[in-house]
C-alpha cells in the first residue's frame, strides 16, 4: 500500500513537470511567445493572418508539441515492452530493423517517386512517409516468418533476424546513397535525423489515432511482462500465454514503432534511456514503469525539441538532440546504478 | 479440498520418433510428497511439464480431480496447480514481497492491481515458506537457499492445492537442501500435494511418500513407498551402472550410492 502512494505521487509529479514542459514548449522557440498576447488576439476574434502570436502557437507551436509528445511517449512505451520481451537490456523500438527499414523505404520511395514523377497521399501519409511504413511492415513480416519456423516464437530468433535484416537496410540505404543525386541526399540526411516539425494538424491525428491503440494494448499486458521478467516458464505456470505475449508485443509494438518513424523519422535514444531511467526512480514494476514511460518519454522528446529549436542555431533536428542528451545521461546511469540485474 | 492430478499413458516426443515419454503412470494427491527420480535424460522434467499442463501429451491423459486438464484454462489450472522450474532467472530487480506478490496473477485482473486480501496471501506466504526476514530485500542479491524459499512462497501466493516443482534444490548446500524438504514436509501436512523431481535419492528417500522411477528407456521402472522403489536391482537397471544400497545410520532411511567404474591400473 506504502509502495502504491510513493509510485501515484511519482506519476502525478512527473505528469506535472511534463505539464510545464508542454507550456513551455509552446511559448519557447525561434520567437518567444506570450500566452497573454494569444488570449489578447483570441478576445479580439481577429482572423489568423492578423493574428501573429496566436496563429504560431495553434498552427505551428500545438502541432509540433503534440507530435513531439505522442511520438517521444510511443517510442519509450516501445522500448520499454521490447527489453521486457527479449529480456534484453539493450533492446530498442529499433532493435528489430524497424527504424533501418523504414529509413530504406523512404530512400526508396523518393527515388522511386523522383523517377517516375508521380505523388499521391495514402490516408495523409505522403509517398515517403508511405514507402517508410511499408518498409517497416515488410521488416516486421519477414522477421515474424523467421521467428515463427520452429512452431512457437523465439526471441533469440526475433533479435538475430531484426538485427541482421536491420544490417540489410542499412546496406540498402548506402547503396542509395551512392547513387542518389546530391539534391535528393541533402533532403534525405535531413529525414534520417529526425524531426517533430510538423505543420497542421493531419500528422498529430495521424499519429494520435495510430499511436492510442497500440499503447492502449501493450500497457494493457502490464502484469504479464511482470511475468515474463521471471522467466519464460514460470510464467506459462502461472497461466500467462508467453506466445501470445511476444506475439503481441512484437506486432503492435513495430507496427507503433513503424507509424511514428514513418512520421517523424528515426529520433533515437528515447527508446533506449527513458525505460531506463524510469526503472531506476520507480522499480522494475510494468505497472508503474509503462504509464510513467509514456509520460516521461514524451516530456523528454518535447524538452529535446525546445533545445533544438531554441538554443542550438536554427532548426536543429531533433533526433541530434536526444543523442547528445541521451547518450551522456544513459552513460550517467550506467556509471551510478549496476545493470548486472541483467543476465543477458 | 484436496486435488488429484492423474496421469495415465502419459507419451511425449520433441522430435517425432524420439520419445522422451512412453507409457508413464503417475498420480499426485494432496497430502503427500511424491518424488520423481532417474538418471539425467530420463523426461523427468519433461514428465512434470506434461503434468501441469505446459507440454501436451501425445497419447493418454493428464486429469485433474476427473476432468481433463486440458479443458482448464491456463488460469483455473494456475489456481490449483503450481509449477516451479529449475532456473529461474529474473531480468528486473524486485523486492522479495514484490516477487511473492507475482504469484498473485492467476487471482488478479490484466492489470495486476492487488487488493487488500492479496497483499494478506502474500503476507501468508512469506510466513508458511520461511522467509520473513527476506521481505524488503532485493531478490538479486539473496542466496541460492534465499531464492528457493522465496520462489517458493510466490507459488504458494497462486493458493495452489499440488506444487510441480523441478529440482528444487539441486543448487542448495546440504544444509538448504534438508531444510527445503522439511519445508515440503510440512507443507504436505497442511494438505498440499507435491511432485518434486530430484536427483538426490537419499533425500528422496527421507522425504517423500512415493517415488516414480523413470527408467534412460522412457518408461516408468516402477513406483511406490522409497523401500520399494530403491532397491539395488531397480535402481542399476533404471542408471544402468552398479548402484548399492544401504540403511542410513541415523534416518533408517534407504541409503544410495554408485560403485565409481573401476580405476585403470
Amino acid at each position: 500500500m506504502r509502495e502504491r502512494r510513493a509510485s501515484s505521487a511519482l506519476v502525478v509529479g512527473v505528469a506535472l513537470v511534463s505539464v510545464g514542459i508542454v507550456i513551455a514548449s509552446l511559448t519557447i522557440g525561434t520567437e518567444t511567445l506570450s500566452f497573454r498576447q494569444a488570449w489578447v488576439e483570441w478576445r479580439q476574434d481577429l482572423p489568423m493572418h492578423q493574428a501573429p502570436t496566436l496563429s504560431i502557437i495553434v498552427q505551428q507551436r500545438l502541432p509540433r508539441t503534440l507530435a513531439a509528445l505522442i511520438a517521444g511517449a510511443g517510442l519509450a512505451l516501445a522500448g520499454c515492452v521490447f527489453q521486457a520481451m527479449l529480456r534484453n537490456p539493450l533492446a530498442t523500438p529499433y532493435t528489430l530493423g524497424i527504424a533501418s527499414a523504414g529509413a530504406l523505404g523512404a530512400w526508396v520511395g523518393t527515388i522511386v517517386l523522383k523517377a517516375l514523377n508521380i505523388s499521391f497521399s495514402f490516408l495523409s501519409f505522403s509517398p515517403i512517409e508511405a514507402f517508410s511504413f511499408l518498409f517497416a511492415g515488410l521488416d516486421m513480416l519477414l522477421i515474424y516468418l523467421l521467428a515463427t519456423r520452429h512452431t512457437r516464437m523465439a526471441p533469440s530468433v526475433l533479435l538475430l533476424a531484426g538485427v541482421t535484416l536491420g544490417m540489410l537496410a542499412n546496406a540498402g540505404i548506402m547503396l542509395m546513397r551512392y547513387l542518389a543525386h546530391p539534391e535528393l541526399l541533402v533532403s534525405m540526411e535531413r529525414w534520417l535525423m529526425g524531426g517533430v516539425d510538423v505543420l497542421g494538424y493531419e500528422p498529430v491525428t495521424t499519429l494520435l489515432v495510430g499511436v492510442t491503440p497500440c499503447a492502449l494494448v501493450l500497457l494493457a499486458q502490464a502484469a504479464k511482462f511482470d511475468q515474463l521478467g521471471f522467466g519464460a516458464e514460470l510464467a506459462a505456470g502461472r497461466g500467462v500465454n508467453v506466445n501470445r505475449l511476444q506475439l503481441v508485443t512484437f506486432g503492435i509494438g513495430s507496427l507503433m514503432t513503424a507509424i511514428i518513424v514513418s512520421k517523424v523519422g528515426p529520433i533515437g535514444f528515447i527508446g533506449l534511456i527513458v525505460p531506463h531511467a524510469v526503472r531506476g526512480i520507480a522499480g522494475s514494476l510494468h505497472r508503474v514503469v509503462m504509464p510513467l514511460s509514456v509520460i516521461v518519454g514524451g516530456a523528454f522528446l518535447c524538452c529535446c525539441d525546445i533545445v533544438a529549436r531554441k538554443l542550438l542555431p536554427g532548426e536543429t533536428p531533433v533526433g541530434i538532440v536526444t543523442s547528445l542528451i541521451g547518450g551522456p545521461f544513459f552513460l550517467y546511469l550506467l556509471m551510478r546504478r549496476k545493470f548486472t540485474d541483467w543476465e543477458v | 479440498m484436496t486435488h488429484c492430478l492423474e496421469g495415465k499413458h502419459l507419451a511425449f516426443a520433441y522430435e517425432p520418433g524420439q520419445d522422451i515419454l512412453t507409457d508413464v503412470d503417475i498420480a499426485v494427491r494432496g497430502g503427500e510428497v511424491v518424488g520423481i527420480v532417474g538418471p539425467n535424460g530420463a523426461g523427468k522434467s519433461t514428465l512434470l511439464r506434461v503434468l501441469c499442463g505446459l507440454l501436451r501429451t501425445h497419447s493418454g491423459q493428464v486429469r485433474l480431480d476427473d476432468k481433463v486438464l486440458a479443458s482448464f484454462s491456463s488460469i483455473q489450472r494456475a489456481r490449483v496447480i503450481a509449477f516451479l522450474p529449475q532456473t529461474v532467472n529474473p531480468v528486473f530487480s524486485l523486492t522479495v514481497f514484490e516477487v511473492i506478490c507475482l504469484g498473485r496473477y492467476p487471482h488478479v485482473g490484466a492489470l495486476g492491481g492487488l487488493g487488500r486480501h492479496d497483499l494478506e496471501v502474500a503476507e501468508r506466504c512469506l510466513r508458511e515458506a520461511n522467509a520473513e526476514e527476506l521481505r524488503d530485500r532485493d531478490f538479486m542479491t539473496l542466496s541460492g537457499g534465499e531464492r528457493q524459499r522465496v520462489l517458493l512462497a510466490s507459488i504458494l501466493a497462486q493458493e495452489p492445492s499440488l506444487l510441480l516443482l523441478d529440482e528444487p534444490t539441486s543448487a542448495l548446500d546440504i544444509h538448504h537442501q534438508t531444510e527445503f524438504f522439511a519445508l515440503l514436509r510440512r507443507l504436505c501436512r497442511k494438505g498440499y500435494g507435491i511432485g518434486v523431481v530430484t536427483h538426490d535419492l537419499n533425500l528422496a528417500a527421507r522425504f517423500c511418500d512415493r517415488l516414480i522411477l523413470l527408467s534412460i528407456q522412457r518408461r516408468l521402472l516402477a513406483q511406490g513407498t522409497p523401500i520399494d522403489v530403491l532397491t539395488e536391482d531397480l535402481l542399476s537397471q533404471a542408471y544402468s551402472a552398479r548402484i548399492r544400497v544401504g540403511v542410513h545410520p541415523l534416518t533408517n532411511t534407504p541409503l544410495v550410492t554408485a560403485d565409481a567404474p573401476e580405476e585403470e591400473p
